[in-house]
C-alpha cells in the first residue's frame, strides 16, 4: 500500500483520536519523561536534580532491602486480591443481572463499600472493626472464637488488607453488569431450546460474550493493585506497620518522596514498578489472543 | 383417539402440570435464598453506612469510648454546625464539587468514546504504538508524575485554578475509560459500520448514530464511575488550589483533622455523610440506564 | 479560675469577623497596587477560623501589604508544599514544626531573618530559648508560635479511683509501675499505654541517660546499653500486665491521637506533646491529668521544652520585608496574638502569656499549670537535628515493633537500630 493511501484510510482514525493526542503531547508527555530524567538522578524536590547514572537503580537492587520487601508485598497483595475480588464481582454481577426486584438498590448496596473506601471518614472505620477488640472480634467472641490481631499482627495484616479490597469489588462487579447486558438474548433463547445446563450456557455463552470485559477488568484490576495505595496507606498510618508487613510498593515510593527529600530515588522506583506492570500486561495482552476474540474481528 | 392415548395425554398434562408447579416452587424457593443471601450481604455492605451515620450524630467525646452504634443522645447540630465550620460554608465545597465533577463526566465521555472509538473501530498507521503509549499513562504511579505534572500545569498558569482538574478530562486523559470503551466497542458486530458505510455514512455518523446508542451500558458505567472518581479525589484539587473558597468537598473533609490540637469528629462525620449523598443519587438514577444491549449477536 | 468558654471565645473573635472576613483574608478587595503575601499553615476549623482573624486584622491595621490565607489538613500539608518547592511556589510565610524544619533549612527551602530584625521584625519581647530554637549556624530561620514539651496524659477518674499519690513532675520509671500495677488491679484497665516503639519517650531516656541522641558530627549517639536498657523497662511493664499485649501495642505505634489508649479507654496514661492535651479532652468524657515523662531515680533531666510550631519565611518570599512585617505581629501584635491564644502551643512572648492567662479554658489551664511545673526540670534544646533524623525516628518505630512483637532478642534489635540509623546518616550526607 502507498504512504499516500495509508495516509487517506488513516485520517479519520486521526481525528478521533486528536484530543487525546493533543492531551498527551500537552500534558502528558513532559511529566513521564521527566519523571524518566529524574530517575537517574539526586532530586530532592528543594534544588535542581543532579545526573548520579545509574546509582539508584544500583543502590536499590544491592542494598535497599525495603525495596525487596515493597515487592514481595505488592506481589502477594496482587495474586490474593485480583482473581478473588474478580470471581466476587461476577458472581454477584450474574446475581444482580436478572429477576430481582428492587435491582437499583441493591447494586447501589453492592457499590457503598466503592464509594465510601475512599473516604477519610472509612479510615477510622478500619480501625475500630479490626482492633484487637474491635467490632470484628467482639462479634467473633458471641460464637467463642478468639479473633487474632487483624491489623498490628504481620502474619494477618495483609490478609486482612486483602479482604478489604475484595470487599470494595463495586467497580469491576459494575462493569461485570454492564458486559452481561450486552451479551445478545438471542443467544440464551437458542441455548434455552436445546436444553443447556446453565453450566453449559455459562462456559458456552457468557464467558466467551464476556471475554472482552474480562480481559479488561482482570488487566485493569491487576495495574490497581500493583499501584494499591490509599488502603494500606491509611491502615499502616502511612508508614507500611507493623514491620513492612503492608509496605506497599507505592507506600515506600510516596515515603521516599514526600518524606525524605528523595524524588529522584522515588521515581526510580516508580519506573521499575512500570516496567512490571508494564510487562504482566504485555503478558495478559499476550494471552488475550487465545481466549478473547472480538465481534468485530469475526471472519 | 383412543380413550387410552386421551387418559394418557390427561395423564402426561397432569405430569407436566405437577412438573411446572414444582418448578415454581423451587423457583420461588431459589428466589427466596437467593434474596436472603442478598439481604446477609447487603447487611456487610452497608454496615460502614451505617455506622458513619451513628457516628455523625454522637459528640466528639463519645465517638472513640464507645463502639455502639446508638448515639446517647444524637446531636444533629453536628449537621447545622458543621456545614458551617469551615471559614467556608460547605454551600461553596458542594458547589465546587459539583462544577468539577459534572464537567468531568462530560469530557470524560465525550473525548474517550472518541479515542475509543479509532481505537476500536477504526484502521490508521501507528494505532499499535499509541495504544501502548495510552496503557503506559495507566500504569504510571501518579505520586512519581505529580511533581512534573504541577510544573506543566503552573507553566500553563493554570495552578490555582479549575483548569488542571478539567482541561486533561476533555483531552481523553483517563486511559481507564478508553480502554473500558474499547472493549465494548469491539463488542459491537462488524456487519454494522460495513452496512452504514455502503449507505454513504461518514465515521462520524457511525460513531453518533450506532456505536453510541448501542453502548449505553457502557457509556453509562463510564460516567458514573467518572463521577464518583471526580467527586471524591482529593490529591488533585489538594495540589492545583490553593485558596480555601476553591476547595472540593473531600479537600474540606480533611480539613476538620488535627494531629496537634482539635479535631471536629463529629461535624466530619456528619460532613461526609452528606457528601455521599449525591454520588449514591447519581449511582441510582444512572445505572437504570445500564440495559439489555439491543445488539444481535453475529454468529447466527 | 475562670470559665471562659472556648466556643464563647471564638464566638467573639471569629463569628464576628464573619464572611466578609475570609473574603479580605483571601485576598479578593485587594488593590492591584498593594504588595500582595501568602501565608500557608496546617490546621483544624478552629485554628483556620483564628487564623483568618488574624489575617483580617493585620490587613486592616497594614493598609498597603495584603496577606492570602491558604490552609489544610495536617495530612496533607506537606505533599503540597512538596509540590510547591518543586515549583518555586511555596507561600512567603510557611509553617514548620520543629524536627522537620531542619530538613528544609539545609536544603535551602527557608531564608534567615537576622537582616530583618530591628527593622520589620521585633524579636525584643521572644523568650531567648524560643529564639535559640530557630537558630542554625548563628543565624535564625524561624519564630516559634507555640510551646511544646513532652506530657503523659492520665485519666483523673481512674486515678482517683485508684486512690493513686504520686508527683507528676518527679517520678520515676519504677513509680510507673506501681501506679500502673494499682490502676490496673482497682479498675481493671490497664495502667498504661506501652511506649516500647515511641521514639520522643526514648530520646528522653536517652538524655535521662547522659548521653545525646546525635553527637556534634551528626552521629546516632545513643547506645546499644541504653536501647536495650529502655526496651527491658518496657518488657517488665508489659510482662507485670501494666499494658496492654504487645500485639494490641505495636497496632498503636505512631497511630493518631484518636486511638490513644487514654482515648478508647483501654488504658490509663498515653503520652503525647502538650499540644495535643487540648485535643486528647476533646474526644474524652473523664478529666486529663499531665505529668512529665517518668524518670530515671538520677533524675537528670530529659524532656526538652520546644517549639511546637514556627513560622518561617519561604526561600521563594515575593516581599521579605512585608512577610517579616506579618510575621512580627502574628508573634508580638496584642490582638492578632489574642485572638490566636494557646491554639498552637503556649506563646513564647511574655507579655502575650500574662494577657492570656485570664481566658484560659479548664484544660489550657492545666497545660499552662503543667508548663509552669516543668519550669526547671527540663533540659537545654539539644542543637538542631542532622538531616535524616526525621528518618531515624520513623526508623526507630518500625524496628522496635519487633520487640513488641517478640520477633527478635532485644540486643539484636538495638543493634539494628544502631546499624540502620548509621546508614541512614551515610545516606543523608
Amino acid at each position: 500500500m502507498s504512504i499516500r493511501s495509508k495516509l487517506r484510510r488513516s485520517w479519520p482514525g486521526y481525528v478521533f483520536l486528536t484530543p487525546w493526542l493533543i492531551g498527551f503531547f500537552l500534558l502528558s508527555i513532559f511529566p513521564i519523561l521527566a519523571s524518566l530524567y529524574l530517575a537517574f538522578t539526586d532530586y530532592d524536590a528543594v534544588n535542581a536534580p543532579v545526573w548520579v547514572g545509574l546509582e539508584n537503580f544500583q543502590y536499590m537492587f544491592e542494598f535497599d532491602y525495603r525495596f525487596w520487601q515493597s515487592l514481595k508485598v505488592t506481589f502477594l497483595f496482587v495474586v490474593l486480591s485480583v482473581p478473588a475480588k474478580l470471581i466476587f464481582a461476577l458472581i454477584v454481577a450474574m446475581l444482580l443481572d436478572k429477576g430481582i426486584r428492587a435491582v437499583g438498590w441493591y447494586r447501589a448496596l453492592f457499590y457503598l463499600p466503592s464509594i465510601l473506601g475512599g473516604s477519610i471518614a472509612v479510615a477510622i472505620l478500619w480501625r475500630q472493626l479490626f482492633n484487637a477488640d474491635g467490632v470484628i472480634n467482639s462479634a467473633l467472641a458471641v460464637f467463642g472464637i478468639q479473633g487474632p490481631y487483624w491489623l498490628s499482627d504481620p502474619n494477618y495484616s495483609l490478609y486482612t488488607l486483602v479482604v478489604l479490597a475484595i470487599w470494595q469489588f463495586g467497580s469491576p462487579m459494575l462493569i461485570f453488569l454492564a458486559g452481561l447486558r450486552a451479551i445478545p438474548q438471542d443467544l440464551y433463547e437458542a441455548a434455552e431450546i436445546d436444553a443447556a445446563t446453565p453450566s453449559r450456557k455459562f462456559f458456552a455463552i457468557t464467558v466467551p460474550m464476556l471475554a472482552p470485559v474480562i480481559f479488561f477488568n482482570l488487566v485493569l484490576q491487576m495495574i490497581e493493585a500493583f499501584k494499591s495505595f490509599s488502603g494500606a496507606f491509611i491502615i499502616s498510618g502511612g508508614t507500611g506497620a507493623p514491620l513492612d508487613s503492608l509496605l506497599f510498593f507505592t507506600v515506600y515510593l510516596f515515603n521516599e518522596a514526600f518524606s525524605y527529600f528523595r524524588m529522584g530515588y522515588a521515581s526510580a522506583l516508580g519506573w521499575v514498578l512500570l516496567i512490571i506492570i508494564a510487562a504482566f500486561t504485555a503478558i495478559a495482552f499476550w494471552t488475550s489472543k487465545y481466549w478473547v476474540h472480538y465481534e468485530n474481528e469475526r471472519g | 383417539m383412543t380413550d387410552a392415548t386421551s387418559t394418557r395425554l390427561a395423564d402426561l398434562t397432569a405430569v407436566s402440570a405437577q412438573l411446572r408447579a414444582d418448578r415454581a416452587v423451587r423457583a420461588k424457593r431459589a428466589a427466596l435464598l437467593k434474596h436472603v443471601f442478598l439481604i446477609a450481604a447487603s447487611f456487610v455492605m452497608i454496615y460502614p453506612l451505617l455506622w458513619m451515620v451513628a457516628s455523625s450524630l454522637k459528640p466528639n467525646d463519645e465517638i472513640f469510648g464507645q463502639l455502639g452504634l446508638t448515639p446517647s443522645d444524637p446531636q444533629w447540630s453536628n449537621y447545622t454546625s458543621g456545614w458551617n465550620a469551615l471559614p467556608v460554608s460547605f454551600t461553596n465545597f458542594f458547589w465546587n464539587s459539583a462544577v468539577v465533577t459534572v464537567l468531568s463526566v462530560i469530557g470524560n465521555v465525550i473525548s474517550c468514546s472518541f479515542a475509543a472509538y479509532a481505537f476500536a473501530r477504526l484502521e490508521f498507521s501507528g494505532k499499535t504504538i499509541w495504544f501502548a503509549l495510552m496503557m503506559m499513562t495507566l500504569m504510571i504511579p501518579y505520586h512519581v508524575v505529580l511533581i512534573p505534572q504541577y510544573l506543566t500545569f503552573l507553566q500553563l498558569g493554570w495552578v490555582n485554578t479549575y483548569l488542571p482538574l478539567v482541561v486533561p478530562r476533555f483531552l481523553a486523559s483517563d486511559a481507564f475509560f478508553i480502554f473500558l470503551m474499547i472493549q465494548f466497542f469491539r463488542q459491537l458486530p462488524r456487519e454494522l459500520d460495513e452496512a452504514a458505510m455502503i449507505d454513504g455514512c461518514s465515521p462520524f455518523k457511525i460513531y453518533w448514530a450506532i456505536i453510541l446508542p448501542l453502548s449505553l451500558p457502557a457509556m453509562t458505567t463510564a460516567a458514573i464511575f467518572s463521577f464518583i472518581w471526580t467527586w471524591e479525589d482529593f490529591l488533585g484539587p489538594l495540589v492545583y488550589l490553593n485558596d480555601i473558597k476553591d476547595y472540593t468537598v473531600p479537600l474540606a473533609l480533611r480539613m476538620f483533622l488535627s494531629q496537634d490540637s482539635v479535631s471536629e469528629f463529629g461535624q466530619m462525620f456528619a460532613m461526609s455523610v452528606l457528601s455521599i449523598l449525591p454520588i449514591i443519587l447519581f449511582f441510582v438514577i444512572f445505572q437504570r440506564f445500564i440495559i439489555r444491549g439491543i445488539a444481535m449477536s453475529g454468529m447466527k | 479560675m475562670s470559665t471562659f468558654n472556648r466556643r464563647k471565645f471564638l464566638g467573639t473573635a471569629a463569628a464576628a469577623a464573619g464572611s466578609a472576613a475570609i473574603l479580605s483574608a483571601t485576598g479578593n478587595s485587594a488593590f492591584a497596587q498593594d504588595r500582595r503575601i501568602r501565608h500557608f499553615w496546617w490546621g483544624n476549623p478552629e485554628r483556620d477560623k483564628r487564623t483568618f482573624e488574624v489575617i483580617r486584622l493585620f490587613n486592616e491595621k497594614n493598609p498597603g501589604i495584603v496577606v492570602a490565607g491558604e490552609t489544610l489538613g495536617s495530612a496533607d500539608y506537606f505533599t503540597r508544599l512538596t509540590t510547591q518547592i518543586a515549583g518555586r511556589n511555596m507561600a512567603d510565610a510557611i509553617q514548620m514544626g520543629y524536627g522537620v524544619m531542619f530538613e528544609y533549612i539545609n536544603r535551602g527551602a527557608i531564608l534567615p531573618l537576622d537582616e530583618h530584625i530591628g527593622k520589620s521584625l521585633d524579636i525584643s519581647q521572644i523568650d531567648e530559648s524560643a529564639l535559640s530554637a530557630g537558630r542554625v549556624d548563628g543565624k535564625l530561620y524561624a519564630l516559634s508560635i507555640g510551646a511544646n514539651s513532652h506530657v503523659s496524659l492520665y485519666n483523673t477518674r481512674l486515678f482517683d479511683a485508684a486512690s493513686i499519690t504520686f508527683d507528676p513532675f518527679g517520678w520515676t520509671y519504677d513509680d510507673l509501675k506501681r501506679v500502673a500495677g494499682e490502676v490496673t488491679k482497682a479498675t481493671g484497665v490497664f495502667g498504661t499505654d506501652d511506649n516500647t516503639a515511641d521514639y520522643q519517650n526514648f530520646s528522653d531516656y536517652v538524655h535521662q541517660r547522659g548521653e545525646r541522641l546525635f553527637d556534634d558530627e551528626g552521629n546516632f549517639g545513643a547506645s546499644a546499653e541504653t536501647i536495650a536498657d529502655y526496651f527491658a523497662i518496657w518488657a517488665d511493664l508489659r510482662a507485670a500486665g501494666a499494658t496492654p499485649p504487645g500485639q494490641v501495642s505495636a497496632g498503636l505505634v505512631g497511630a493518631e491521637l484518636s486511638n490513644w489508649g487514654i482515648v478508647t479507654g483501654q488504658t490509663a496514661i498515653s503520652y503525647a506533646w502538650s499540644n495535643q492535651m487540648v485535643g486528647v479532652q476533646n474526644l474524652m468524657q473523664d478529666k486529663v491529668g499531665a505529668a512529665m515523662f517518668p524518670n530515671t531515680p538520677e533524675m537528670i533531666p530529659g524532656s526538652i521544652i520546644q517549639p511546637s510550631q514556627f513560622i518561617c519565611l519561604s526561600r521563594d518570599t515575593v516581599d521579605a520585608e512585608a512577610t517579616t512585617t506579618y510575621m512580627s505581629a502574628f508573634v508580638n501584635d496584642p490582638e492578632m496574638t489574642a485572638v490566636l491564644g494557646l491554639e498552637r502551643g503556649i506563646p513564647a512572648n511574655a507579655q502575650v502569656r500574662a494577657a492570656l492567662q485570664p481566658k484560659l479554658t479548664e484544660i489550657e489551664a492545666t497545660s499552662v499549670a503543667f508548663f509552669d511545673g516543668i519550669q526547671g526540670k527540663t533540659m537545654d534544646l539539644a542543637p538542631p537535628p542532622p538531616s535524616g533524623a526525621q528518618e531515624i525516628e520513623a526508623m526507630f518505630e518500625r524496628v522496635a515493633v519487633a520487640v513488641l512483637l517478640e520477633q527478635a532478642p532485644i540486643p539484636d534489635v538495638a543493634n539494628q537500630i544502631r546499624r540502620e540509623a548509621e546508614g541512614i546518616r551515610r545516606r543523608a550526607r
